[in-house]
């Protein structure tokens, strides 16, 4: 591999190859529910940041886009050039997951359950806090990962939002350098085997 | 392909991987929900690509979005890589993909493409297998209607897949589907497992790679995401059996090149008439060979 022509493809989060690097991280985050991801530590320039990344990797024109918790600011809404929307009717949602859900993201439709919002979660820590023990696709037996900063609240909401497979909502959880994801498939209890049901 | 043919990268302005920015965005949102809806066939814009639909286009378009410097791509038509059709893919990669290694072993693979099988060798969580289909939709042969397809998959309906099956068994005594076998993924959707034999599809239930399929004409990516159960479709008292390759006298067929008994093999008929077997997976049959020659050289020594 040409490091020069790497380093200088990869300068910035709007580059495609920084893209292409961070939507690989992204699909193994998609394809091993749990599994914590380093986002792209190749590009540790002064505009990266985990959201910044994933909004540049997933989100353009064709997409919509909602901020209740004002996460993006000004200048990254005219560079990413998608869509506001609200939360209820949004592709993406961008979250922190410190405050409870006061929305009613799309699940999709029987028919399209693809159109099931993506939900971008901030947390404090991954890998530090709460255990949760995730089970489902992509996950050989059960997986642990830890998370802090998440509040009970979007765990119960999740459970009732993803109640009926094939409908729901899949998560994107990310802290300061990396992501975890939660696609629709994965069932998450305590380590004492508790639910979140309502 | 003409071997000289250059794109003029710089002239037109090509960017890595062909396909535009916006369109491997597409791609890239719709295997995010693919995997997210295991066995669901994502709708997707299909692009226009340089070779005519049915040639890999849907397979391609995974690909140029997954693919990037570091990767080492492996693509196989029907288990070989020197088919035309695995040679013209790899070949537009390497022009379109600068500081992209190809290969032709399995086991250095990180993407492999393929055409109708997946490889002998167990891929590992490493890998990522991307199948070229040509139809994904398995209700197609009792369901004309789209629209009523797609609410057939939501609610998880195959009475009129399985009824068909049942028909077969009573007209046929056996399936007689040979390929393209409905399989059910994690207990709800069935997919169409693009034409791989039925050999390949227990290499589905619990694989440890991520497996995407690509339709192009047909405008569909759908996954099986690693470790998630594969189930073909069959009854209780007729099980589901993959191709029988016992000779006449009741032993396993081996390949005629390296002797393996555990492969699917290919029938070819020899210049004087007899019937010879072959590996279809062109680098397991050689890594076979290969190790026999290491092993034969160290038995002499």
């Amino acid at each position: 591999m040409n490091t020069d022509l790497n380093s200088k493809a990869l300068a910035s989060v709007w580059a495609p190859a920084a893209q292409q690097l961070s939507f690989r991280k992204l699909m193994t985050a998609f394809s091993f529910p749990g599994r914590i991801e380093t986002m792209t530590p190749e590009i540790q320039n002064k505009d990266f940041t985990v959201l910044r990344m994933i909004l540049a990797t997933l989100t353009d024109g064709e997409v919509t886009v909602a901020d209740p918790h004002h996460m993006i600011d000004d200048h990254d809404w005219s560079k990413l050039e998608t869509n506001r929307e609200t939360p209820e009717k949004a592709r993406f949602i961008v979250a922190r997951g410190d405050i409870a859900p006061m929305f009613s993201p799309g699940l999709g439709s029987l028919e399209c359950p693809e159109t099931g919002a993506t939900i971008i979660l901030r947390v404090e820590h991954l890998g530090r806090g709460e255990p949760l023990v995730l089970r489902g696709p992509g996950i050989q037996s059960v997986k642990e990962v830890a998370c802090s900063g998440l509040g009970a609240a979007w765990l119960c909401k999740r459970q009732e939002w993803n109640g009926a497979f094939p409908l729901g909502v899949d998560m994107i959880l990310f802290d300061a350098s990396r992501v975890i994801a939660l696609p629709r498939t994965t069932r998450i209890t305590t380590k004492e085997g508790k639910s979140w049901d309502m | 392909m003409n071997p000289y043919y250059e794109l003029p990268q710089d002239e037109a302005g090509y960017s890595f991987g062909f396909l535009d920015e916006y369109a491997k965005r597409e791609v890239r949102r719709n295997i995010l929900k693919a995997i997210c809806i295991p066995g669901y066939q994502t709708p997707y814009a299909s692009r226009e690509m340089p070779m005519g639909r049915g040639f890999g286009t849907g397979g391609l378009q995974l690909t140029l979005s997954l693919v990037g410097w570091g990767d080492t791509l492996k693509v196989i038509d029907q288990g070989a890589d020197d088919s035309v059709n695995a040679v013209n893919l790899r070949h537009f990669i390497e022009l379109t993909c600068p500081g992209v290694d190809t290969t032709e072993q399995t086991r250095e693979a990180t993407l492999i493409q393929s055409r109708h099988r997946i490889p002998e060798r167990q891929l590992t969580n490493a890998q990522v297998l991307v199948l070229q289909v040509p139809y994904p939709d398995p209700l197609v042969v009792v369901e004309p209607s789209e629209a009523r397809r797609k609410i057939m998959h939501g609610e998880g309906d195959y009475s009129r897949l399985l009824t068909k099956l049942y028909e077969d068994i009573v007209r046929f005594d056996e399936i007689t589907i040979s390929h393209r076998y409905p399989t059910r993924i994690n207990g709800h959707y069935v997919l169409d497992p693009s034409p791989i034999p039925r050999f390949d599809i227990p290499k589905l239930n619990q694989s440890p790679a991520l497996i995407l399929f690509g339709a192009g004409r047909e405008k569909k990516i759908y996954a099986v995401p690693p470790y998630t159960n594969a189930e073909p479709l069959a009854f209780d008292d007729i099980a589901f059996r993959t191709e029988d390759f016992t000779d006449e006298q009741g032993r396993r067929r081996s390949c005629h090149r390296c002797g393996a008994t555990d492969s699917f093999l290919d029938e070819f008929t020899r210049d004087d008439g007899v019937r010879i077997y072959q590996c279809s997976d062109s680098d397991y049959c050689n890594q076979g060979i290969v190790a026999h020659i290491l092993s034969a050289g160290e038995a002499a020594l």
